[in-house]
């Protein structure tokens, strides 16, 4: 088989602008998950059951369940009622899904910060909401760091899952263009290389960002 | 306030304190003074409540019964419940320095925010206020230089003498130091004992639990064995160290000093 790569030349600009939709969703999609799973772990954390055990329950429902479910449950399902256009339905469900995974590690390197962390704050005079936002916070997001990078790296790739619900992001982009063009490997192949560039910047500001914290923990 | 009130009043005073971890009573009713400007030290083997009862004049440890006094106020308020009691206790533990054996500086944030952090967001100065304030605290102790280096990149003599410079940055009445030099390789005590002697030199109140006998001696004005959550034995240090009444005093050094040689 012989490739001929001009339609996806011609088709160029169409790729791209998904890239820019996909690069929009994942922005957007980042910011609410981390933020969201932050609060998330430090209620689950640091308040009683009473409120602590729904949001403990959120996070379990959405860790054992597949995202292409959730997407249709909130595009489909609640479209019944409501019509919410599918890119905000998918920013919600993509951050849903993985404010639950980064809640999970949050939990995680809040606990690994020393009672004597605490200690020292309080004695300061900071009361316990305080040394939470100063001294205990900081410290786990630092250790959180490669994980959360990790968690967004699946992320960015589960974007294309968006598709199913008509957003249009690279892999959507592409479905149009292959089926006035006939030539879908050619197109996967340079789909599949975005993804990968998108990959290795993150990687690399992932690093970075180890770097510059690595001696603050 | 008058001066002859300042005089009068005890700095921290500890009355009839008692404390239990469960069935384990490990405070059997202590009693103590520190006196404005004087230094006291206690001593004891692992285990005899010194730390526990550091750690409770400033309710780290919550006292089961019993008073304790910062400066004529009452510090455990069992009367209090919720956020009273924390605006309470919040606003006692900014007159008393302490200082934690395993030094607990804040690894993400430099020297200079770590001893700023606190008058900055708790008595609102201004970010260059708090600067000059934390860099006068830090040449106190010797590492002006090492302002804007981070925690992990120091030694343990240096990161506990930040420790008290950021305890000193809000101007305690009192500080506390908790088997301060404990966690230190030998070589870097004499730093820490030297800062610490400065502030002797200066009348800084204080009340050391401590592992250092000779230190202890030196710098207190007086000095208390506590064994078994009671104070067995006090007196000057001058007399404690070398001439105690008790014998569980005599057995307690004895062993300390066969350790050490």
């Amino acid at each position: 088989m012989e490739f001929d790569f001009s339609a996806v030349i011609t088709y160029f600009p169409t790729l791209l602008k998904g890239v820019g939709v996909a690069a929009l969703v994942a922005l957007a999609v980042a910011l609410m998950s981390v933020l969201g799973g932050l609060v998330v772990a430090v209620i689950s954390i640091y308040t009683n059951k009473v409120v602590s055990a729904p949001l403990r329950f959120f996070i379990w429902l959405f860790m054992t369940t597949p995202l292409l479910l959730q997407l249709y449950f909130l595009y489909f399902g609640l479209g019944e009622w409501i019509l919410i256009p599918a890119v905000v339905v998918g920013i919600l469900g993509l951050g849903f899904h993985y404010m639950a995974y980064n809640a999970d590690i949050f939990i995680t390197t809040i606990k690994s910060v020393s009672g004597g962390q605490y200690e020292a704050s309080r004695s300061l005079g900071f009361g316990h909401w305080r040394t939470i936002l100063y001294i205990i916070v900081p410290q786990a997001f630092i250790r959180s760091i490669p994980q959360l990078g990790n968690n967004m790296i699946l992320m960015v790739k589960d974007t294309s899952v968006l598709s199913a619900i008509g957003v249009a992001e690279l892999v959507y982009a592409s479905q149009y263009a292959i089926s006035v063009s006939f030539r879908p490997f050619e197109f996967f192949i340079v789909i599949a290389a975005m993804y990968y560039v998108i990959n290795i910047v993150m990687e690399l500001g992932q690093a970075w960002l180890e770097r510059q914290t690595s001696y603050r923990h | 306030m008058s001066t002859e009130q300042q005089t009068a009043t005890p700095m921290v005073e500890v009355r009839n304190v008692h404390k239990r971890f469960g069935n384990l009573e490990v405070l059997k009713g202590i009693n103590l003074t520190v006196d404005r400007g004087k230094i006291i030290s206690i001593i004891g083997p692992s285990g005899s409540g010194k730390s526990t009862l550091l750690r409770s004049v400033n309710n780290l440890e919550v006292i089961d019964d019993g008073v304790i006094l910062l400066d004529g106020v009452q510090v455990n308020r069992p009367d209090m419940k919720g956020m009273a009691f924390e605006r309470h206790i919040n606003h006692i533990r900014q007159n008393m320095g302490m200082v934690f054996q395993h030094f607990n500086l804040f690894p993400h944030m430099s020297t200079i925010d770590n001893v700023t952090l606190a008058p900055r967001k708790l008595k609102g100065m201004d970010k260059k206020a708090a600067r000059e304030l934390g860099m006068e605290q830090l040449e106190r102790v010797g590492l002006a230089e090492k302002a804007d280096v981070f925690p992990n990149w120091l030694s343990g003599g240096q990161k506990q003498r930040v420790a008290i410079a950021r305890a000193l940055a809000m101007k305690p009445k009192v500080m506390l130091f908790d088997e301060a030099t404990s966690a230190l390789d030998p070589e870097l005590v004499e730093e820490v004992n030297q800062v610490m002697r400065s502030l002797a030199d200066e009348h800084m109140t204080m009340l050391i639990v401590t592992h250092e006998m000779s230190f202890a001696r030196d710098v207190s004005d007086w000095a208390l064995f506590m064994d078994g959550g009671v104070v067995v034995e006090e007196s000057a240090p001058d007399k404690l160290f070398s001439n105690p009444d008790q014998e569980r005093t005599r057995n307690f050094l004895q062993k300390h000093l066969e350790n050490n040689k």
